[in-house]
C-alpha cells in the first residue's frame, strides 16, 4: 500500500497544485473575516450569528498558520492551538445561552429578545 | 521560563481558591456552602498580599505595570466580592429555608463565585502579559467568564437577553483583536510583546513609518479591545447589558474588562510607541499620526456620546453605564498623551495617569453600584420571592437621605468623586490627565476634556440631589428597602471612606501609579531573541535614540 501511495506521488498523479503565496492565504483569511462580519450584522437568527463569529476566528488562525509558514517558526501555529481552545470554550458557552433562551421564548431570533431598549 | 512562573504566583493562588470554591458551594450543609464567599475574600487576599510582595520585571515596553495591576484588581475585586453577597442562589436559599431540599443540580453558588475568581485572575494575568498569545487568553478567560455572570446573575428574561447580547458582541470583539494580533504576528514574526515593539520601532526609525501590516493589525486589535472598555464604536451593549445584570454583577462589568481594556491598549499601542514626531520616528513624543487619529476620534466621541445620552436617561444604571462610556474616553486621553519626557512623573506621564485614573475610577463605580446594589424595591402586597424587583429608577432613590442616610451619603461622596470635584479622589485621578495631556502638546483634546466634565455635572448633581428630594406619591405598591445583605452597604461606605480619605492622602498611591506607568523603550536584550526572517531589512535605532527616548527633540 505505501508503495502504492509513493508510485502516486511520483507519478505526477493528482496534478501538483501550483503552491499559494503568503498574499493567497491572507486574501482568503480576509475574506472569510469580512463575510464573518457581514453576515454577523445582517443575520437575525443566534445560531447563523455565532457561527459567523467562529468563521472570524478561523480566518484569524488561517492567517496565522500562513505567517507562520512564512516567518519559518512555529509561534504562529501554536497560537492556533490556543484559538481553537478558546473557540471550543465559546462555543460550548454560546450554545448553552442560546438553549436557554429557546427554552424561554420558543424562538432563535434575536429580535424577539428586545425587553431592553434605550 | 522560570521567571515567568514565578510571575504567576497571585494567579495560582486564586486558581487554587477557585477550585475549592468549585467544591464548597455544592456542599449540602448550608453552613458549609456560605463559606464561598469568605474562601474567595481570603484567596482574594493572599493574591493581592502575593502580588505586592513579588518583585516583577515583565518584558514588556511597560514592565511595572504588571504588579500595580495586579494589587490593583485585588483590592478592587474585594470590595466587588462583598457587593455579590446573595446575588446567586436567593431564590432557591429561600426556598431551602422554606424547608424545600437542596438539589445541587439548580445551585448555581459554585459557579458564580468560581467566575468571579477566573475574570479576576485574567485581569491579572492581562496586567502581566508579555506575549500576544498570553495577552489574547488573558483578555478571554476575563471575560468568558462575564458572561455567565451576567445570565446568572438574576432570574429575569432581561438578564438572560443581557448575557446573549454581551456574549455575542464580545466574541465579534475578541475575533477583531485576535485577526489584528494575527496581522502584527505577521508583521514581526514573533508574539512575544518585547520583540514586536522592537521591531516595530526599529523598523519606524529606518523606513519612519510602522509599515501598513503592522499599522492594520494595531488598528483591528485596538478596534476589538475598545469593545471591552465600552468605546464608542463598540458601546452599543453598554447600557443595556448593564441594565439588564444584577447591580453587584454590573459593578463587576464596569471595573474588570474595563481595567483588563487599559490593560492591553496600553500594551499594545507601547508596542508602537510615542516617539513620532513630524520627521517621523524618534523626532517628538506622539503616537503613529495614523493611530494617534484614531485614538482622538474614539477618545472625543467616547466622552461625548457618553455624556450626552447620560443626561437623556432616568434608570440610574443606564445613567451609570454611560458614565463609565464617558470616563473610557477621559482615560484614553491619557493613552493618547503618552509616557511624557524620560524620568516623568505622575503629572506628565499620561500612562500613569491612566494606571491610577483606573484605580480612582473602580473605587468611586463600585462606591455608586453599591448603592443601587444595597436596595431592593418589594411589593407591599405580598411576601413572595418574585415580588422582589432591582432598584432602577432614579426616583426611587428619593427620600432616600431620610430612610437611609450612610447609603445617601455614598452616593453623595462616590457621585461627587466621579465628577471630579477637588478634595476628593476623582479630582486626584483626572488632574494628571489633564496636566500630561498638556505636556504632550493636546490642547485640543483637553478643551474637549473639560467640556465633557462640566456636561457631566449636569447628571451627577442629579444623582447627587435625588436622595434628599422627598418620596413621591406615597400610595405606590412598591417600597424600596435594603436588601439583607449588610456587606453590599459596607462594600459602598468602605468605597466612600477610601474616596474621602484617598482624596487627602493620594500621594503615595499616586506614587505606585507613577512607578507603574514607566515606559521603557525596547531593546534588543529585553529578552533573548531566536527568531531570524525577517520581511523587510531592519535597520538599527541609534544608540543614541535608544537611551534618550523620545524625547529627543
Amino acid at each position: 500500500m505505501n508503495t502504492l501511495f509513493c508510485t502516486l506521488a511520483q507519478s505526477g498523479w493528482p496534478e501538483p497544485m501550483p503552491t499559494g503565496t503568503l498574499f493567497h492565504y491572507l486574501v482568503i483569511s480576509a475574506a472569510m473575516f469580512v463575510i464573518g462580519l457581514i453576515g454577523f450584522v445582517t443575520r437575525r437568527n443566534l445560531i447563523i450569528m455565532f457561527l459567523c463569529t467562529e468563521l472570524m476566528f478561523q480566518a484569524a488562525g488561517l492567517s496565522l498558520i500562513a505567517f507562520s509558514r512564512f516567518h519559518l517558526n512555529h509561534t504562529g501555529e501554536t497560537f492556533v492551538i490556543f484559538v481553537l481552545t478558546v473557540a471550543a470554550a465559546e462555543a460550548a458557552l454560546a450554545l448553552a445561552l442560546v438553549v436557554l433562551l429557546f427554552r424561554r421564548k420558543e424562538s432563535l431570533d434575536a429580535e424577539r429578545w428586545a425587553e431592553l431598549r434605550g | 521560563m522560570n521567571n515567568v512562573i514565578a510571575q504567576l504566583w497571585p494567579e495560582i493562588a486564586l486558581f487554587v481558591t477557585t477550585c475549592l470554591v468549585m467544591v464548597v458551594g455544592l456542599s449540602k450543609d448550608r453552613g458549609t456552602r456560605k463559606l464561598c464567599a469568605p474562601i474567595s475574600a481570603i484567596g482574594i487576599i493572599v493574591a493581592g498580599y502575593l502580588a505586592a510582595t513579588t518583585s516583577v520585571d515583565t518584558a514588556t515596553t511597560l514592565p511595572f505595570m504588571a504588579k500595580y495591576g495586579k494589587v490593583l484588581a485585588a483590592g478592587v475585586g474585594l470590595l466587588l466580592l462583598m457587593l455579590m453577597a446573595g446575588t446567586a442562589d436567593r431564590q432557591l436559599e429561600d426556598a431551602v429555608d422554606r424547608g424545600e431540599k437542596f438539589e445541587p443540580l439548580r445551585s448555581t453558588r459554585a459557579e458564580f463565585y468560581a467566575f468571579f475568581l477566573f475574570s479576576l485572575m485574567g485581569l491579572m494575568l492581562c496586567a502581566g502579559a508579555s506575549d500576544l498569545i498570553f495577552l489574547f487568553l488573558a483578555l478571554e478567560l476575563t471575560s468568558l467568564p462575564t458572561y455567565v455572570m451576567v445570565a446568572l446573575s438574576t432570574r429575569r428574561d432581561r438578564s438572560m437577553e443581557a448575557g446573549v447580547k454581551y456574549f455575542f458582541l464580545g466574541a465579534m470583539g475578541a475575533a477583531m483583536f485576535l485577526f489584528g494580533f494575527a496581522l502584527i504576528y505577521g508583521a514581526t514574526g514573533s508574539t512575544a510583546l518585547a520583540d514586536v515593539a522592537y521591531t516595530i520601532q526599529n523598523r519606524a526609525a529606518g523606513t519612519g513609518s510602522i509599515g501598513p501590516l503592522a499599522l492594520t493589525g494595531l488598528v483591528l486589535s485596538l478596534l476589538g479591545v475598545m469593545f471591552k472598555i465600552a468605546a464608542v464604536p463598540m458601546h452599543f451593549y453598554t447600557a443595556d447589558v448593564y441594565q439588564g445584570a444584577a447591580s453587584s454583577v454590573t459593578a463587576f462589568l464596569a471595573f474588570v474588562p474595563k481595567c483588563a481594556g487599559f490593560f492591553a491598549i496600553m500594551l499594545l499601542v507601547g508596542c508602537a510607541g510615542w516617539a513620532f514626531g513630524p520627521d517621523g520616528y524618534g523626532s517628538g513624543t506622539a503616537l503613529p499620526p495614523e493611530l494617534r487619529i484614531l485614538l482622538w476620534t474614539i477618545a472625543v466621541l467616547t466622552m461625548t456620546v457618553g455624556n450626552v445620552l447620560a443626561l437623556l436617561q432616568t434608570s440610574v444604571k443606564r445613567i451609570l453605564a454611560y458614565s463609565s462610556i464617558a470616563h473610557s474616553g477621559y482615560m484614553l486621553v491619557g493613552v493618547i498623551a503618552g509616557p511624557g519626557p524620560a524620568e516623568s512623573t505622575l503629572a506628565s506621564n499620561g500612562l500613569a495617569a491612566v494606571l491610577f485614573y483606573l484605580l480612582t475610577y473602580g473605587v468611586m463605580s463600585v462606591g455608586t453600584f453599591s448603592v443601587v446594589a444595597a436596595l431592593e424595591r418589594r411589593r407591599r402586597a405580598t411576601a413572595a420571592d418574585a415580588a422582589i424587583d432591582e432598584v432602577d429608577h432614579i426616583d426611587e432613590l428619593r427620600g432616600l437621605w431620610k430612610r437611609q442616610p450612610h447609603l445617601a451619603a455614598v452616593m453623595v461622596i462616590c457621585a461627587l468623586g466621579l465628577l471630579g470635584l477637588p478634595p476628593l479622589l476623582g479630582f486626584l485621578g483626572k488632574l494628571p490627565l489633564f496636566t500630561s495631556a498638556l505636556g504632550a502638546g493636546e490642547i485640543v483634546l483637553v478643551v474637549i476634556l473639560g467640556l465633557n466634565s462640566a456636561i457631566a455635572a449636569a447628571y451627577y448633581l442629579r444623582l447627587v440631589s435625588v436622595p434628599f428630594l422627598e418620596s413621591g406619591e406615597p400610595s405606590t405598591p412598591d417600597a424600596v428597602v435594603p436588601t439583607p445583605f449588610p456587606s453590599r452597604a459596607l462594600a459602598g461606605v468602605v468605597a466612600a471612606v477610601l474616596v474621602v480619605v484617598a482624596g487627602l492622602a493620594g500621594g503615595t498611591l499616586g506614587s505606585h501609579a507613577e512607578r507603574a506607568g514607566t515606559f521603557r523603550f525596547p531593546t534588543k536584550t529585553m529578552e533573548a531573541t531566536r527568531h531570524a526572517s525577517q520581511p523587510t531589512s531592519t535597520v538599527s535605532v541609534p544608540p543614541d535614540a535608544a537611551e534618550r527616548g523620545p524625547n529627543a527633540r
